[in-house]
């Protein structure tokens, strides 16, 4: 009994090897996994940005009073980011079409006078809505701004100061934001990333491992040998698995704890214990493929049907709740909107193994059951 | 060049596609289903934000301040939690993205005419929905504050309420949206997503295609032959560009039939555009193709270079102009940014030739520039 354990040991041993020979030898691709564990996550965490900041304003002034002055003035930084004045239409139009310009803000001639006099006046904002979520926010933003513009000037005219203001029986709105204070771009837009890119090596990895052999024909070697199809799924599943945790901890030692700050508030064993499930249970999926396809170029295409809507619809990029319904419910097959939860829980908000239960629980439930039916689709393969 | 041995080269490939009938049916079936896929799912708006009310004073003021938000169609309201622990447990859980917690005497100090504080908590573990939903939460905030001082004005003054409000907002700020009058997402995502999907599947086949001749070995007898580099990559090229230029097609159609977006332009001047990007795009699969040596290495370095990319540094979710410095530079690199110019243009904007140039002869460039790249690096005589 002892002596079958010892050489099955060692058959995954030497298996191990093998897999891990066969990656260190091209250098290209190893090569590439380094970079996109790091310079492409720099580049993601350090340049891109989903809020909106100075947004491109150009302003159209045909009032030149104090209060258009002071109005225009209100449209500052972080938000808005005025680029100067157009005096024409058409300019202003032609700016809009070029993309050089998101708002066009234009005040009406007899503005102050107006505003003085208590007559309702109202400029105007043309405003780009290619991108419908900055076009909204850039709305709501100016909006807010003119109306507390209107209520302050209405308040002076109506003979109640600053003193008064303050007596009045407004609403102060405290609004603090958790687990990421600053709203750091970087942290969310870092995390994320380093979660894509061990998506995208533990789909494609594995299966490529396996179809290669199949292309090749070295499968046939394998059948022939003592091990048993377990016995060759496994060392390939693992070893990559290891690849991906050393990738991941390369991103967040070398990348994203030293360069962006992020707080690591959890635990660092939890972390990686969970990644490895998770690896495992993506490699599943990517087994899945593996079996289907005849050569790595079927397997390719098929992977990209697995991952691309795993990536897009893992949660990261697209709110769940702003989902269709059934897409909710296949954002819930998705281990990689479990794996999301667990490492923002443990990262950012410190989370333990109880908080984190039902994402583990249902990651879990995924792995076990793609992991056993890719294996069990691959048996049926050596028969 | 000899156009016999090119149709040799490239009747033979098209042979090779076309018995794969998995692979011949994917290069079709993936492109579409991406689109149908990323085309309901990807909403980027921010809507129904689950949320949790605190309330410690339970006066009408109170539950009529609550109530703005649960009638609002950007936030779902979750019910009320007893306290702030359980506030905090509820968005740490992420049942809840927002809780609002409202101080005991609210109402009381509403009604002696002093203005009163309520806290908010949002979950900032994504940001942008972070900002957004603060944006939303000022918005309703800043009219029931309106509406409380409207009150308190009225019965100073004696006017009447309706009067008091118009009074005190002397401004209406008049918004006018351009391009996308609804601002319903699909019209600008679906243009964008023809971009992002003609990114990722040209250089993908091409890719696999070549490399696949390296790997098996089949490549000796293109070296062996009398064949030349530039009939050999032209004619092993041409069946991809013609499976993509159908792509073409069929992501237009998606887009202007089942998504019904607008189409202001013109084809004549699309589909040529399009053909330039696509060539591109084919462009980056040949050079990676060139570099790589096994079939995996030429799917993950596709995948990083362009998928990623794609959908980061193109302007489908983040406008060039607010990305970073060294994003900017790597989208001013990428043919993405070029060909999104090209495409809202022409789908949204209704503009041609006249102001699209530009991108196109970049695009164009580009194209030259990476066939020339892969023609030099590609030997006939390689040292293995």
């Amino acid at each position: 009994m002892k002596a079958e354990w010892q050489l099955a040991w060692r058959r995954f041993a030497v298996m191990l090897m093998k897999e891990l020979k066969q990656l260190g030898r091209d250098r290209v691709l190893l090569a590439f996994i380094v970079y996109a564990f790091t310079a492409d996550i720099f580049l993601a965490a350090s340049g891109v940005s989903l809020s909106l900041n100075h947004a491109a304003t150009l302003v159209q002034d045909l009032d030149h009073s104090p209060q258009s002055r002071e109005l225009l003035a209100r449209f500052q930084q972080p938000y808005f980011r005025i680029d100067g004045t157009v005096s024409q239409d058409a300019a202003a139009l032609a700016a809009l079409d070029q993309g050089r310009a998101m708002l066009v803000l234009s005040v009406p001639p007899q503005f102050g006078r107006d505003l003085a006099n208590g007559r309702p006046t109202s400029p105007a904002m043309q405003v780009d809505t290619t991108n419908s979520v900055l076009g909204f926010l850039a709305t709501s933003h100016a909006q807010q701004i003119v109306s507390q513009y209107g209520l302050e000037s209405a308040m002076q005219r109506l003979g109640m100061g600053a003193e008064a203001a303050r007596s009045l029986p407004q609403v102060q709105n405290d609004i603090r934001v958790w687990y990421n204070p600053n709203q750091e771009d970087s942290w969310f837009m870092g995390i994320a990333e380093m979660l894509n890119i061990a998506t995208v090596f533990a789909v494609l990895l594995p299966a490529a491992a396996m179809v290669r052999e199949k292309e090749r024909g070295t499968v046939e070697q394998l059948i022939v040998s003592p091990l048993s199809p377990l016995g060759i799924l496994l060392p390939k599943v693992v070893s990559m698995t290891g690849v991906i945790l050393c990738g991941v901890a390369l991103s967040l030692f070398l990348v994203l704890i030293p360069v962006f700050a992020i707080p690591m508030k959890g635990s660092l064993l939890l972390f990686f214990t969970l990644s490895g499930l998770y690896v495992f249970t993506t490699a599943g999926l990517g087994l899945f493929a593996a079996t289907i396809a005849r050569n790595l170029a079927q397997a390719g295409m098929l992977s990209i049907l697995i991952l691309a809507p795993m990536l897009f619809l893992s949660g990261a990029w697209t709110p769940p709740e702003a989902m269709p319904g059934w897409l909710r419910g296949l954002m819930f097959a998705s281990p990689l909107h479990y794996y999301l939860d667990i490492a923002f829980g443990i990262l950012l908000k410190g989370q333990g193994l109880a908080d984190l239960q039902p994402a583990i629980l249902g990651m879990s439930g995924i792995g076990v059951l793609v992991f056993g039916a890719g294996l069990l689709l691959f048996r049926r393969q050596f028969d | 060049m000899n156009l016999q041995r090119v149709l040799a080269i490239a009747s033979k490939e098209w042979r090779e596609i076309v018995r794969d009938r998995l692979f011949f049916t994917l290069a079709f079936v993936v492109p579409a289903l991406l689109m149908l896929l990323f085309g309901y799912g990807l909403s980027l708006d921010v809507e129904n934000i689950p949320f949790a009310v605190v309330d410690h004073d339970r006066s009408a003021a109170s539950r009529d301040y609550a109530y703005r938000f649960i009638d609002s169609r950007y936030f779902q309201f979750r019910g009320y939690a007893g306290d702030e622990r359980d506030a905090a447990q509820l968005i740490g859980s992420g049942a809840v993205r927002v809780v609002l917690v409202i101080p005991p005497q609210f109402g009381k100090t509403l009604a002696q005419g002093r203005p009163a504080a309520i806290q908010t908590l949002v979950d900032g573990s994504f940001p942008s929905r972070a900002m957004t939903t603060k944006g939303y939460v000022a918005a309703i905030n800043a009219a029931f504050s309106l509406a409380a001082v409207a009150q308190a004005v009225s019965h100073a003054s004696g006017l009447s309420q309706q009067e008091a409000l118009a009074q005190l907002t002397p401004i209406a700020l008049e918004s006018r949206y351009l391009y996308n009058q609804s601002v319903s997402s699909i019209w600008s995502l679906a243009p964008k997503l023809i971009m992002v999907i003609l990114m990722l599947s040209p250089p993908f086949l091409t890719a696999l295609g070549v490399v696949r001749e390296k790997e098996n070995g089949s490549i000796f007898n293109i070296y062996a032959s009398n064949v030349s580099r530039g009939e050999f990559l032209v004619g092993k090229l041409a069946p991809y560009v013609a499976i993509s230029s159908v792509n073409i097609l069929l992501l237009w159609l998606l887009a202007v039939l089942l998504y019904q977006v607008p189409f202001k332009g013109s084809l004549l001047f699309f589909l040529p555009a399009t053909l330039v990007y696509v060539l591109c795009t084919t462009g980056i699969g040949l050079l990676v193709s060139v570099l790589v040596r096994t079939q995996v290495a030429a799917m993950i370095v596709t995948m990083v270079v362009t998928m990623i990319p794609a959908v980061l540094y193109s302007g489908l979710i983040i406008p060039i102009v607010s990305l970073g410095s060294g994003a900017h530079v790597v989208a001013q690199l990428m043919p993405a940014m070029y060909y999104t110019d090209i495409v809202v243009g022409c789908f949204l904007k209704g503009v041609g030739l006249m102001s699209l140039w530009r991108p196109l002869a970049v695009l164009a460039v580009y194209a030259c520039l990476l066939f020339a790249a892969g023609y030099q690096l590609f030997s006939k005589r390689p040292n293995i």
